[in-house]
């Protein structure tokens, strides 16, 4: 059995470093090369036409996995969301037809998250101990809340860092070597190293950076490749991103604080309220709730982030501007067929916006 | 006495006949905004986001023709009637998106029918929408039975006298007259086809040229499920049936050919149609893909239906 995974964000590390720690076999798990041009026109060419951009992509990642070889793959499912659930069985039809003998391994990310990646966990491991595994995937989720740790860092360094590129230089050493880390204690150490690095990053202290929020679907927010690396563009443009979306949030109400009772969107769901007032599929909800979130605590602008054909975000795309709190949001709609310039020219418009609101705002007339 | 608006358009055609004997059982009025024309199309397509699929900007077309002409306007968001399968989106914020779009319209009917999360929340939603009439439960619950009632009736005069929800309503006489030499399954979203000025009247001009048309709605909902969990197993979307189900029965039933329609950026769609056009090529029966939004034209809708045609005609007498 080789088991090959789509690409999404950071997702790749832990599963690395488990199979490494249960001392999988060479070449066990399968991890795609990095997402580029070829995966993207590899997935839009067997996808149905209208299937979204996260659809696409996942299937290009999964049929260069098995051009590696892969003969199970690994696909997210669930019900009571949007298409996602409809993802596996579409995608094994495309790769079945495409010569391809893999079969799915399914991960529902709607019910019984928990439930469903300890069975995955076991057709995996071939019966490994759980004394084993336990320790394994702690160590490996691990790596992963650590990265969101310094990429908080990142954000906030990347708007006023006086040399530009240097915190994403800092960001991309941390993935590899936290990627190549093997015992906890390093994961920590090298933690804070990098977290140490980055504040010593020489900034501009005179100004204080724009801040934007990002919300969106969580594919196209969470994968820089999806997003055109918005986060660094609008980090070059001396913008401070924060967005609450990231994989370490999810695994850690999902999977578990969300059985003893919390609710991690409890507040924004609590201010989307007034405009949607059950969930909608997706992350539809919880963007109208950000939006509102994000104006209360004095943020300059928002950037919403969608699929093309989204469901759920098309109607809070279609919400957001009827809410109380007045606060300018830019939706980027990604796709196969967006430019990086169209993109660029559109943010740097924002940006004039949103600086002549504050300066608005601050002084009590346009400077 | 209170006037209840209904839109002409998404779950009308489904439901019509159930909302219209629920609301008139509680002694009110019901008012049907009228078919779908230019002036609606363009109201609905200038208020929503212009990535939003073209029958729900109908559906907002729909709530402005209503106002002024009546107390309420009744907006459900239905959720999902059990079985783990969920609607679309767009269907589940479909009040909330009205809301914000349309904020002068009079106010919203808008219950959550969501049978996931039990009966308790089921009646209560119900209760919601009835307590605006009447305080009497019981009469609440005729209403419900009536309404059901006259679903179910619907439901099997279309399978039995195999009939579009627009004959089944409107009492319309069957076009389906003369000799018909083929039979062509449509397979779209009710919403879709039987709004004539969304499809073009796909429907009459197939019967003007003298093709026997079926739908999804003249076959018996078991069979559907039926067909449906021989081909993705455990259906995904509430309205799964409507487009797998009867392709797949039709396919079985050898027509001689299919037509599907699909709004442009429909999401549930996308997934679902290629899961048809697969089966289809597999038990080689010709299909024809259309497309509507706001900017199909009828020519071009036209000029493939008839080359489909030709096409479906010569294979006939070829196979014979």
């Amino acid at each position: 059995m080789r088991v090959g995974i789509p690409h999404f964000g950071n997702v790749y590390i832990p599963v690395k470093s488990m199979a490494r720690k249960l001392g999988a076999p060479e070449g066990y798990i399968i991890i795609p090369p990095p997402i580029t041009q070829r995966t993207l026109e590899l997935g839009v060419k067997y996808s149905p036409q209208e299937a979204c951009l996260p659809y696409k992509i996942t299937l290009g990642s999964l049929i260069e996995t098995c051009e590696m070889g892969a003969d199970t793959l690994i696909q997210a499912r669930g019900t009571g969301i949007c298409r996602l659930g409809y993802y596996a069985k579409d995608q094994e039809q495309t790769l079945q037809d495409l010569g391809f003998n893999a079969h799915f391994l399914t991960l529902d990310v709607s019910h019984h998250k928990v439930i469903s990646i300890i069975r995955l966990i076991q057709d995996m491991s071939n019966n490994t101990p759980w004394r084993e595994i336990i320790p394994a995937f702690f160590f490996s989720i691990g790596k992963l809340f650590a990265l969101d740790k310094i990429e908080k860092v990142v954000h906030k360094v990347r708007a006023v860092e006086l040399e530009k590129g240097t915190a994403s230089r800092i960001y991309r050493e941390a993935i590899n070597a936290i990627d190549e880390a093997t015992k906890s204690k390093e994961v920590k150490g090298l933690t804070k190293k990098y977290i140490d690095n980055l504040n010593r990053v020489p900034k501009d202290t005179t100004t204080k950076p724009l801040k934007v929020g990002i919300v969106g679907e969580i594919y196209v927010v969470i994968e820089p490749f999806a997003n055109m690396d918005i986060e660094i563009e609008l980090g070059k443009l001396g913008i401070e991103v924060e967005r609450t979306m990231t994989l370490s949030r999810w695994i850690k109400y999902s999977l578990f604080l969300n059985y003893l009772g919390v609710d991690e969107w409890r507040e924004v769901h609590k201010l989307a309220s007034p405009y949607v007032d059950h969930d909608i599929g997706g992350d539809g909800w919880e963007s109208v709730g950000e939006k509102v979130l994000y104006a209360r605590n004095g943020f300059d602008g928002v950037i919403h982030l969608a699929p093309f054909t989204c469901m759920p975000e098309i109607v809070a795309q279609n919400i957001m501007p009827s809410t109380r709190e007045d606060i300018p949001v830019l939706t980027v709609i990604c796709d196969e067929q967006q430019s990086k310039q169209g993109m660029l020219t559109r943010l740097e418009a924002f940006t004039d916006l949103i600086s002549f609101r504050r300066r608005k705002r601050e002084y009590g007339r346009r400077v | 006495m209170v006037t209840v608006g209904i839109p002409r358009a998404l779950l009308y055609y489904q439901y019509y006949p159930m909302w219209k004997a629920f609301f008139e059982k509680l002694g009110t009025e019901v008012v049907v905004s009228p078919p779908t024309n230019k002036s609606i199309l363009n109201s609905g397509v200038t208020r929503g986001v212009q990535d939003t699929c073209l029958p729900v900007k109908v559906f907002f077309g729909h709530v402005i023709a209503l106002i002024d002409k009546c107390d309420l306007i009744f907006v459900p968001a239905v959720t999902s009637l059990g079985n783990k399968n969920y609607n679309c989106s767009k269907l589940i914020g479909l009040p909330n998106m009205a809301r914000a779009l349309i904020p002068e319209s009079p106010p919203f009917l808008a219950p959550e029918i969501d049978c996931e999360k039990g009966r308790y929340n089921f009646y209560r939603n119900i209760y919601a929408v009835g307590r605006y009439f009447t305080s009497n439960p019981f009469k609440l619950k005729r209403a419900v039975e009536e309404g059901w009632v006259s679903n179910l009736d619907y439901r099997n005069k279309m399978s039995d006298e195999k009939i579009t929800p627009l004959q089944a309503i409107d009492g319309k006489l069957s076009t389906n007259v003369g000799p018909s030499s083929f039979t062509v399954a449509v397979i779209a979203h009710p919403y879709i086809i039987y709004d004539e000025y969304v499809s073009h009247q796909l429907i009459s001009r197939l019967q003007k040229m003298e093709v026997k048309v079926v739908t999804a709605e003249m076959v018996p909902q078991e069979e559907l499920d039926v067909a449906t969990r021989r081909v993705v197993g455990v259906p995904h979307w509430l309205f799964e049936s409507e487009i797998i189900g009867a392709g797949e029965y039709y396919l079985e039933t050898r027509v001689d050919g299919i037509i599907i329609v699909a709004a442009f950026g429909c999401g549930p769609d996308s997934m679902m149609l290629s899961v048809v056009e697969h089966r289809a090529r597999e038990s080689e029966i010709p299909l024809l893909p259309l497309s509507v939004d706001e900017h199909s034209s009828e020519g071009g809708l036209l000029t493939r239906l008839e080359a489909f045609l030709d096409m479906v005609k010569r294979r006939k007498r070829v196979c014979v």
